[in-house]
C-alpha cells in the first residue's frame, strides 16, 4: 500500500497553482490537487488514483477563512472542517451547515480535511452535498480565465465529478445565511458513528400562517450526486404540517431516487427506505424548530 | 521432590498477598504508551530488504506462466521469488487433518483472491510495489467452488486435486442415547442458523524480518508471533530444516486474537532472504492484505440444530449439524474451531445426550484462521437461541428456563456428554446476581410498557461456559495428536536479590507479564519492581506454547509457582545446612527462609541466593550453586480421547451470564443496545482489572460479530471487503461499557483456583444480542437467525412481517 511515483508541488499562491495546472495540462501531465488528503491519500496508497503530479494547496493560508459577508458566509476552500464545525458564526447564522460539518467522519478527519476538498471531491456520501442543495450554496472557482461562480444545482455532475475543469481550483464556498424563523434538520444513517452515510437528508422550511413554505428537501448518499427532491417539497409547500404528510413526502423522495447504490452495507431498496424515513424525520424536526 | 501447585492464594508463603488478587497497574504499559516498545515495523537492520507480494485476482485459476524478467532487472530489486523457487525449497504448510495446506506462494494454481503468487525483495516497499507492476502472470481460469453445500457433490470443482475431494472431514459423533432422548421428548425444536464469516482484526497486522543464514542454513524469524515455538516447528517442517535450525523471536505486538504470526508471510520473507543471498527481508502486511488473505477470517458456518425438551421444561438432547466453509485450505488451523465446541458442547446445562455432525469443506474463499473463542461463540449462539425458542413455546421466562436446566453446584466435577469435565461452578448464583443487577423484573415490566407504545424492545439472557486451558486432546476430532501443552518459565534470583522471570511469549496486550511479576513478588515477598519479566526466543526458552485457548494466565501461574517451589526447596537445603537442621524443618514465609518453631532463626531470600552464589564453602557438599529454577507446567489428569472424541480436555470451566436490553428502529432496522449487564465466574481473579479488560474486549468483539463484521464475497467468490470502510469494527460509539459483577467459585484443580478467562465475553455476547433482537422482533412474528444482524437484514425481516 504505497503510492506509485509522482511529482510533488506546493505552490505559494492560487495564481501560481493555476499557472502550474495550466502548464502541466499543456505538457499532458495528469495533475491532482491535494487539499487535506482524507480521500485522496488512501486512493494514492491503494494505487486507485495514480496522478503524475500532486499539487498540494497546504501553503494557501489565504484560503483559510470563514467570513461574514452580509447575506452570505464565505468559507475559504482550505478551511478545515473542524474550523467550520467550531465556527460561532456558522452556529448562529447557518446551523445546518455547521451540523453537517460535525457529521463528517471523525474529529481527526475533520482536522485534516478541508471544506473545499470535500466539495471538489464530490463524493455522493459527503454531507456537504446535501447542505449545498438545501441551502443554495455557490462555489467560487478560479482558472486561467479568471473567476466564475457555480450554483449547487450545476456543480455536481456525477459520482466523484464536479464542475471543475482540470486547470481550475475551487477557492471558496458561499453559504447563504439562514433566515430567522427557518426550521432545519440534517439527518443521516451510517453503519457506525463517523462512517460515510448510507443515506441522508437535509431540510429547511418556514411556517407561514401554520403552513409550510419555502420547503427545500435534499438527499445524499444514495446515488451518484446529491439532489433536491421537488416531489417532496411540493407535497409540503402550503400544507399544514402533519406526520402523515411527512411520511408521504418521505415516500415521494424515496420514489424519486434513481439507481440507488447497493453495496455490502445495504441494498438499493434499503437505501430508498432510509431516504423515506430520514426525509420524514427531517421534516418533523424542521417543523419543530420552525415553530 | 514433587509438590502440589497451590490452588488458592491463601497457600502462598506470605501472610497476606500484596499483589495477587489486586487490580495492580500493568508493568507493560509505560513502555507501550511511551512508544519505546519495539514493534516489528520499528525494527530495522543495515542492508535489510523490503518485501511486497503480487496476489491473485482470481478465486481459482491455473498459473500458466510467470514473467519476472523486467522486475528482476529493475534497479533496487534484490530478489524475485516465484512458485518454482518455493516448490524447490519448501513444503506445503502443515495442517490438521494433513494435506490441506498450500505452498506459501502459488505453485501451479491459485485457490483464492489474494493468494500470493510472486514476491519481491527490494530496497524499499515503494520499489518492491513498483516492481510488482512489471511482472506478468498468465492465468487459465478454473470453475469456482462457491457454495460450500456443493463442495459435497462429486462434480464440484476440486481445489486440492490430489485429495480428490473438497471435504476435509465429514464425521458424526454421538454421545448418549440420542435417538431415544429425541423420540421420548415432549417437544423438539429445530432451527437453521447462518453465521457469516468474521474474525480477528488486531490493531497491528502481521509483520516479520527473516534472515536465512546461507552459510549455516540457519533461519531467524523476528516478528509479531503469538505462538513462537509452534511457528518455529511448523517452519522447520516447511523448510526441511532440523527443528533446532530455526529460531523465532517474537516482538511485542499490537494484539493477536488467535491468528498473529502468518506462516505464509514468514516463509515468503525467509525464502526471499535465501534467494537474496542471506540479506534480511522485512515483510509488513498491510491492512488490505490482512483483510483479503491474512489471519482475519474465521467461522463461516451453516447450522441446523435441534433440542429435545420434556414437558417439565428440562432439556434432554441437543443435535447439531454443522457445515463449515474452511475456505481454500486449512493453513490457518480453522479446523480446530470446529472441534473445540466439544469442550462445552452442552453449555451450562444438564443435557444427557448430544450429537455433532460436522462437515468441513473447502471453497474458493480465503482460508480461515483461529479467532478468539476458536469456534464456540457461534455454537453458543445456536444453543442459546434454541433455549429461547423452547422457553417461549413452553411459556417459561428465558431466565427461568435456563435456571431449570443448569448443572447444579454439587454435581461438579461434571462430565458433559461430549466428554469434557467441568471443574466447578455455581451457575444459578451467577444468574441471580446478573438478574439483580439488571433489575430483571422491572426491565421486563418496562419492556411491556414500551411494547404497548409500539416500540420494538427486547431483552436477551444468555449463559455460557468458557473452556479454559486448552489441551491438544480437545482437537483429536480433526486429527491433532497429543496430550498436554507444556508451558515453562525460569525464575532466577541474582546475587542482589533481584528476580528475573524468563518466559517464551511476548507482549500482545493481555497483561501476563504483570501477572508474572505479581505472583513472584508475592511468593518471595518482594516489591513488584524487583521482578523483571524477560522474553526468551525459541532457541533458549523453556518448552512453551504461549497465549491461546484461555490458557496462559493459568498455565504460566502453574509454571511460576512450580519454579518458585523448586527454588524454595533448594534454599531450604542451604538454610538447613547453615542452621544445622533438616531441610524439612525450613520453610519460606514473608520472604524469609525460617526454621520452624525457632523464632529469629531465619534468612532473607536475598541472603540465601547470595550465599549460594558467593559462599560455596557453606553449601551442602556437592550442591549446585544455582538460585534459579525452570518449571514446565502442564494441566494435570488429561487423557487420550476415545473413539467419540471424549476426553478431559480443557482444565477449567469459567461461566458467565449476560443480560442485554435492545431497541430496534423499525424504520431503519438499526439496533441500539440500551443496557448491558455481565456477571462472570472465572474462579480466583488474579488481577481483577485484567479480567475486566478481557471481558470488555470480548464484548466489543461480540458486538462486532453480532451487528457489524462480515467478510462478504460475491457470487463468484470475489471478496467485497478489503478496507475498514467495508469490514466494520465496532468503535467506542457502538460498544456499550457493560455493568459488570462477579461470582467467585475457585477451580479446585487449577493453580491458585483461577480459571481461564482470556476469551471472555465473545462466548456470550453474540448469543445474548441475538436473543435480545429476537425478543424485540417477537411481536412482529419474525425472527433473525443470521449474523451479523445488520440494519438491512433486520429491516428486511420487518418488511416481511408487514
Amino acid at each position: 500500500m504505497k503510492p506509485a511515483p509522482f511529482d510533488y508541488y506546493a505552490p505559494d499562491s492560487v495564481e501560481e497553482a493555476v499557472a502550474l495546472l495550466e502548464r502541466l495540462e499543456g505538457e499532458d501531465v495528469e495533475a491532482k490537487i491535494l487539499a487535506g488528503g482524507q480521500s485522496l491519500m488512501p486512493m494514492l496508497n491503494l494505487r486507485v488514483a495514480r496522478p503524475d503530479a500532486l499539487i498540494d494547496l497546504r501553503k494557501l493560508d489565504t484560503l483559510k477563512y470563514i467570513r461574514d459577508e452580509g447575506e452570505v458566509i464565505a468559507i475559504g476552500a482550505m478551511t478545515s472542517k473542524s474550523d467550520a464545525e467550531d465556527s460561532g458564526l456558522l452556529k448562529q447564522q447557518q446551523p445546518l451547515f455547521q451540523h453537517a460539518s460535525y457529521l463528517i467522519g471523525h474529529r481527526q478527519i475533520r482536522n485534516r480535511g478541508t471544506v473545499g476538498g470535500s466539495f471538489a471531491h464530490a463524493d455522493p456520501a459527503a454531507e456537504y452535498g446535501a447542505a449545498a442543495m438545501a441551502l443554495g450554496i455557490e462555489m467560487k472557482i478560479v482558472g486561467p480565465d479568471g473567476e466564475r461562480v457555480v450554483a449547487a444545482e450545476d456543480f455536481y455532475i456525477t459520482f466523484l465529478t464536479a464542475d471543475i475543469d482540470s486547470t481550475e481550483i475551487l477557492t471558496e464556498v458561499r453559504v447563504p445565511k439562514m433566515a430567522p424563523g427557518t426550521g432545519w434538520s440534517f439527518q443521516e444513517m451510517a453503519r457506525r458513528d463517523g462512517d460515510l452515510a448510507l443515506a441522508g437528508a437535509a431540510v429547511t422550511l418556514r411556517l407561514e400562517g401554520g403552513n409550510c413554505s419555502e420547503v427545500r428537501v435534499a438527499v445524499f448518499g444514495v446515488n451518484g450526486s446529491p439532489a433536491r427532491i421537488a416531489e417532496a417539497e411540493q407535497l409540503l409547500e402550503g400544507s399544514s404540517p402533519a406526520d402523515e404528510l411527512f411520511r408521504q413526502a418521505g415516500k415521494a423522495a424515496a420514489a424519486a431516487v434513481d439507481e440507488p447504490i447497493a453495496d455490502v452495507h445495504g441494498s438499493g431498496d434499503y437505501r430508498r427506505q432510509l431516504i423515506s424515513v430520514l426525509v420524514a424525520r427531517c421534516l418533523a424536526e424542521a417543523v419543530e424548530r420552525a415553530a | 521432590m514433587v509438590r502440589d501447585i497451590p490452588n488458592s492464594p491463601d497457600m502462598l508463603p506470605i501472610t497476606s498477598t500484596r499483589y495477587v488478587g489486586k487490580a495492580v497497574k500493568r508493568i507493560e504499559d509505560p513502555a507501550l504508551v511511551s512508544g519505546t516498545v519495539e514493534f516489528i515495523d520499528n525494527y530495522s537492520v543495515p542492508g535489510m530488504a523490503h518485501c511486497a507480494m503480487m496476489r491473485s485476482p482470481h478465486p481459482h485459476a491455473r498459473v500458466l506462466s510467470v514473467d519476472t524478467g523486467a522486475a528482476e532487472k529493475m534497479p533496487g530489486v534484490y530478489a524475485v521469488l516465484t512458485g518454482e523457487d518455493v516448490k524447490k525449497w519448501c513444503n506445503p504448510m502443515a495442517t490438521s487433518p494433513e494435506g490441506w495446506g498450500a505452498y506459501c506462494l502459488a505453485v501451479d494454481k491459485v485457490r483464492f483472491v489474494g493468494e500470493p503468487v510472486v514476491a519481491v525483495a527490494a530496497t524499499s516497499r515503494y520499489v518492491a510495489e513498483d516492481a510488482l507492476e512489471l511482472i506478468d502472470v498468465e492465468y487459465e481460469l478454473l470453475p469456482v467452488l462457491v457454495d460450500p453445500h456443493k463442495a459435497l457433490e462429486a462434480d464440484s470443482p476440486t481445489l486440492f486435486e490430489e485429495n480428490k475431494t473438497n471435504v476435509i472431514q465429514d464425521r458424526s459423533y454421538t454421545w448418549g442415547e440420542i435417538d431415544q432422548v429425541f423420540s421420548e421428548a415432549d417437544h423438539v425444536f429445530t432451527e437453521k442458523f447462518r453465521w457469516n464469516r468474521c474474525g480477528a482484526n488486531p490493531m497491528e497486522t502481521f509483520g516479520c524480518v527473516c534472515d536465512w543464514d546461507t552459510v549455516n542454513d540457519y533461519v531467524t524469524c523476528r516478528g509479531s508471533y503469538q505462538t513462537p515455538g509452534f511457528m518455529a516447528l511448523g517452519r522447520a517442517g516447511s523448510f526441511n530444516l532440523p527443528s533446532n535450525k530455526i529460531k523465532v523471536i517474537s516482538h511485542p505486538h499490537g494484539g493477536s486474537f488467535g491468528g498473529k504470526g502468518g506462516p505464509r508471510g514468514t516463509e515468503i520473507a525467509a525464502l526471499l532472504s535465501r534467494k537474496a543471498g542471506g540479506r534480511p527481508v522485512k515483510y509488513i502486511e498491510d491492512r488490505v492484505e490482512y483483510l483479503l488473505a491474512g489471519a482475519g477470517q474465521s467461522w463461516d458456518r451453516y447450522y441446523k440444530a435441534s433440542i429435545a425438551v420434556k414437558a417439565d421444561g428440562s432439556v434432554s438432547g441437543f443435535k447439531v449439524d454443522l457445515l463449515d466453509d474452511q475456505g481454500a485450505g486449512s493453513e490457518g488451523w480453522g479446523t480446530i474451531s470446529v472441534a473445540k465446541p466439544l469442550a462445552a458442547f452442552t453449555g451450562c446445562y444438564r443435557i444427557e445426550a448430544a450429537q455433532y455432525n460436522m462437515k468441513l469443506v473447502v471453497s474458493n474463499r480465503a482460508p480461515t484462521f483461529a479467532y478468539r473463542g476458536y469456534g464456540p461463540p457461534p455454537h453458543n449462539l445456536v444453543l442459546e437461541s434454541l433455549m429461547d425458542i423452547a422457553a417461549r413455546e413452553l411459556g417459561v421466562d428465558a431466565a427461568e428456563f435456563r435456571r431449570r436446566n443448569y448443572i447444579q453446584p454439587e454435581q461438579f466435577p461434571y462430565t458433559i456428554p461430549s466428554g469434557n469435565e467441568y471443574d466447578s461452578g455455581d451457575y444459578e448464583a451467577v444468574l441471580d446476581k446478573v438478574l439483580g443487577m439488571a433489575d430483571y423484573q422491572a426491565l421486563r415490566a418496562e419492556q411491556e410498557k414500551l411494547r404497548a407504545e409500539g416500540k420494538l424492545v427486547g431483552i436477551g439472557v444468555a449463559s455460557t461456559v468458557e473452556p479454559g486451558v486448552f489441551d491438544w486432546n480437545a482437537y483429536s476430532t480433526v486429527g491433532v495428536a497429543g496430550v498436554g501443552v507444556p508451558e515453562g518459565v525460569k525464575v532466577a534470583i541474582d546475587i542482589m536479590g533481584q528476580i528475573t522471570v524468563t518466559v517464551g511469549f511476548s507482549l500482545e496486550g493481555q497483561g501476563q507479564y504483570t501477572l508474572a511479576a505479581q505472583l513472584v513478588a508475592d511468593y518471595f515477598c518482594v516489591e513488584m519492581e524487583s521482578v523483571r519479566v524477560a522474553y526468551a526466543a525459541t532457541d533458549v526458552a523453556p518448552p512453551h506454547f504461549g497465549p491461546g485457548g484461555s490458557r496462559l494466565g493459568v498455565a504460566m501461574s502453574g509454571a511460576i509457582l512450580g519454579a518458585c517451589q523448586k527454588i524454595e526447596d533448594k534454599f531450604a537445603q542451604v538454610v538447613a545446612r547453615l542452621m544445622q537442621t533438616e531441610p524439612g524443618n525450613v520453610e519460606l514465609m514473608d520472604g524469609h527462609m525460617r526454621v520452624k518453631g525457632v523464632p529469629g532463626a531465619e534468612m532473607h531470600i536475598a541472603q540465601v541466593a547470595g550465599t549460594m552464589l558467593n559462599r560455596s564453602d557453606l553449601l551442602p557438599p556437592g550442591m549446585e550453586p544455582c538460585p534459579e529454577a525452570t518449571y514446565v507446567w502442564t494441566a494435570p489428569n488429561r487423557n487420550q480421547p476415545d473413539d467419540q472424541g471424549r476426553c478431559r480436555s480443557y482444565l477449567t470451566a469459567a461461566n458467565a451470564c449476560h443480560v442485554a436490553l435492545v431497541e430496534i428502529d423499525p424504520g431503519t432496522g438499526v439496533t441500539d443496545i440500551l443496557k448491558y449487564f455481565i456477571v462472570d465466574d472465572c474462579g480466583t481473579r488474579l488481577n481483577p482489572a485484567t479480567v475486566e479488560g478481557q471481558i470488555q474486549g470480548g464484548v466489543a468483539q461480540g458486538v462486532g460479530a453480532a451487528f457489524f463484521e462480515e467478510y462478504v464475497y460475491t457470487e463468484d467468490c470475489q471478496p467485497l471487503v478489503s478496507l475498514f470502510s467495508d469490514y466494520l469494527l465496532p468503535t467506542i460509539h457502538e460498544v456499550p461499557i457493560a455493568a459488570k459483577g462477579d461470582v467467585v467459585t475457585p477451580s479446585p484443580v487449577a493453580p491458585l483456583g483461577a480459571k481461564g478467562c482470556g476469551e471472555g465475553a465473545i462466548h456470550t455476547t453474540p448469543a445474548t444480542l441475538m436473543c435480545a433482537v429476537n425478543d424485540a422482533l417477537f411481536p412482529l412474528g419474525v425472527q433473525i437467525r443470521e449474523t451479523p444482524m445488520s440494519p438491512n437484514r433486520v429491516w428486511t425481516l420487518i418488511q416481511q412481517a408487514q
